[in-house]
């Protein structure tokens, strides 16, 4: 393991943040009515400018871009929070039924609100309201007994998470077809219906989200030793534990409330990450928000303009694009490790 | 099993004939609520359809019902496939289904009724310069009315140029950034969201029909069901225009008094 000195931090940042800054600028270009980047800067350079041109980039592509970066980094910070606490490579944002419980409370208004006269904007509050639900309860069953296992953790994740799509394929064959069209879109996530007014509560959560899990991460570092080893080194794993699965629940929740569930990026960009920079949390944790921004606003870039037009769902992209991006790279790694 | 062919079958006068409905048409349609209820276009109960021995099942084709269709097929029940998507579509499986069901005569006249409304409105519209225009299926996700829907052969006729023409199918889910960038002169909302389409749209100052206040609320079931009454549903949706004209119009005639 590569010794991680201040240098190596910064410089790894660095190169990850202006990947992000070159995702905006690619994300802000690109769409489907052609604007040239001069019309853009002008545009962006007057924040009151009127017109198609400044409706376009500044009220539909800024807002998506911002908060689709701000959704990427949750996701992939969440990600690395939940491989690093349940110790499961496999572990993603959504395996201990947070995003399920996100998704019951959206498409439980998706469905049946316009019966009471929710329109689409109530989507997300009842979808943040889902996740608190679901990681209170979790909460409860980590909280009960101190000394609750990661495998009761990942259970009720994956118990919880199969009651949810049974409610939400109960759900979706009651409703009609339009409804049923908003509910598909919902599951595999897209960026589209995005709201401005949202982007800010999205930042608080991730500011958040980081503020608390930055100082652990050198406990989580031990923690990759084994629960036992961890806590001969003065770690207090059960409050590690609860820390994270608060600040990666709220994470996840606000993510997905307004994005709906966006598979894949909180399970890639951080083990894409560990094999390029290293196991250390200290960086991979700062590293999957940055990266993480970065490949969302880049696959949703690809989403809006592939088709012409047309949308296609950024979760379809980031599938489609992260996989094939990651067995490669795993492949090239095994490849070196062996020569 | 399909809302449009049972407003058919009712409009034909058929409906002492029909031994169930899909849920949808049970729910809509006053004329048959009582009949026995056989699933919708994504659960069809074969069982149930079976039970009531019909004399023949008519469907719209449909990827959701393929499977449906030859089991139906298999078990010897006769099943008419009509399809509902372009304007001659519609009218040739009135035709049919009249033929199939012994009123020929009642769906031709209706048959002539939509086509000759059509060429009325045509006529109209043809002393007013056409205008591009948008007809908004579901504002979010953003679903419009593209080329191939028998509501594109309605805006044509009502003067109005489609400006999702370009799309082939008949209800492309487009990027409000297209919209944007189309920019068209009238938009016609027909979702069933609860925010009025006016206030709704309002935002997006730069859209021509936006800032002229062309933003023309109609019914989703009155514009958006391929029924036996299309000729009413033009004459609805151009009505429905009109009178925005006519505020905008008056609106703008104040402002430069």
């Amino acid at each position: 393991m590569k010794v991680l000195t201040p240098m190596r931090t910064l410089s790894s940042l660095a190169v990850l943040g202006s990947l992000l800054v070159g995702a905006l600028m690619v994300g802000l270009t690109a769409g489907p009515s052609g604007l040239g980047v001069g019309e853009i800067l002008s545009v962006l350079a007057d924040r009151d400018a009127t017109g198609p041109a400044a409706d376009i980039v500044l009220r539909v592509r800024l807002p998506r871009v911002l908060l689709g970066a701000l959704v990427g980094a949750c996701l992939a910070v969440s990600g690395v929070l939940f491989q690093a606490m349940l110790r499961n490579p496999l572990a993603d944002p959504y395996v201990l039924g947070v995003s399920g419980g996100a998704a019951l409370g959206g498409i439980l208004v998706l469905s049946l609100g316009s019966a009471v006269g929710l329109g689409y904007e109530a989507v997300p509050p009842a979808a943040f309201a889902g996740c608190l639900i679901t990681t209170a309860i979790l909460y409860a069953i980590a909280g009960v007994n101190a000394r609750v296992s990661t495998t009761s953790l990942l259970l009720t994740g994956v118990v919880f998470n199969a009651f949810a799509s049974a409610a939400i394929v109960f759900l979706a064959s009651m409703a009609g077809l339009t409804e049923g069209a908003s509910i598909f879109l919902w599951l595999i996530g897209s960026l589209s219906s995005i709201r401005v007014e949202v982007t800010g509560w999205v930042a608080a959560f991730l500011v958040f989200g980081l503020g608390f899990t930055i100082p652990l991460a050198r406990s989580l570092n031990l923690s990759a030793l084994g629960g036992e080893s961890a806590e001969q080194l003065g770690v207090d794993i059960d409050r590690q534990r609860r820390i994270v699965l608060i600040a990666s629940s709220l994470m996840v929740g606000a993510a997905v409330s307004v994005a709906g569930m966006i598979g894949f990026v909180g399970l890639i960009i951080p083990h894409l990450l560990r094999l390029i920079l290293g196991p250390d949390h200290r960086l991979l944790i700062p590293a999957s928000a940055l990266g993480g921004a970065a490949f969302l606003v880049i696959c949703d870039a690809i989403a809006r303009t592939i088709l012409n037009g047309r949308e296609l769902p950024v979760g379809a992209i980031t599938a489609l694009a992260g996989g094939p991006l990651f067995l490669w790279l795993l492949r090239r790694y095994h490849q070196r490790v062996l020569s | 099993m399909n809302p449009s062919l049972t407003r058919m079958l009712i409009a034909l006068e058929a409906q002492q004939a029909l031994v169930g409905v899909d849920e949808y048409s049970a729910d809509h349609e006053p004329a048959v609520a009582t009949l026995p209820r056989v699933g919708g276009l994504f659960n069809p109960s074969l069982e149930a359809v079976v039970a009531l021995e019909p004399d023949l099942v008519v469907i719209v084709p449909s990827v959701q019902q393929r499977d449906f269709r030859s089991r139906l097929r298999e078990l010897g029940v006769e099943v008419l496939e009509l399809a509902s998507i372009t304007l001659d579509q519609i009218l040739e499986s009135m035709q049919t289904l009249g033929d199939r069901i012994g009123r020929s005569q009642a769906a031709r006249e209706r048959v002539v009724a939509i086509r000759s409304t059509w060429v009325d409105v045509a006529r109209e519209a043809s002393h007013r310069p056409r205008r591009s225009a948008v007809l908004i299926v579901q504002r979010d996700p953003l679903y419009v009315v593209g080329g191939g829907s028998y509501l594109n052969s309605m805006l044509d006729a009502a003067g109005l140029d489609n400006a999702a023409a370009e799309y082939s199918e008949p209800y492309p889910r487009v990027s409000l950034e297209w919209l944007i960038a189309a920019g068209p002169r009238v938009i016609i909302d027909s979702s069933t969201d609860p925010v009025p389409a006016i206030e709704h749209w309002s935002r997006w100052k730069s859209i021509p029909a936006v800032a002229s206040g062309r933003v023309v609320a109609v019914p989703q079931s009155l514009v958006t069901l391929p029924g036996p009454y299309l000729d009413h549903s033009l004459r609805t949706m151009v009505a429905a225009i009109r009178s925005a004209d006519e505020v905008s119009d008056a609106g703008e005639g104040a402002k430069l008094q």
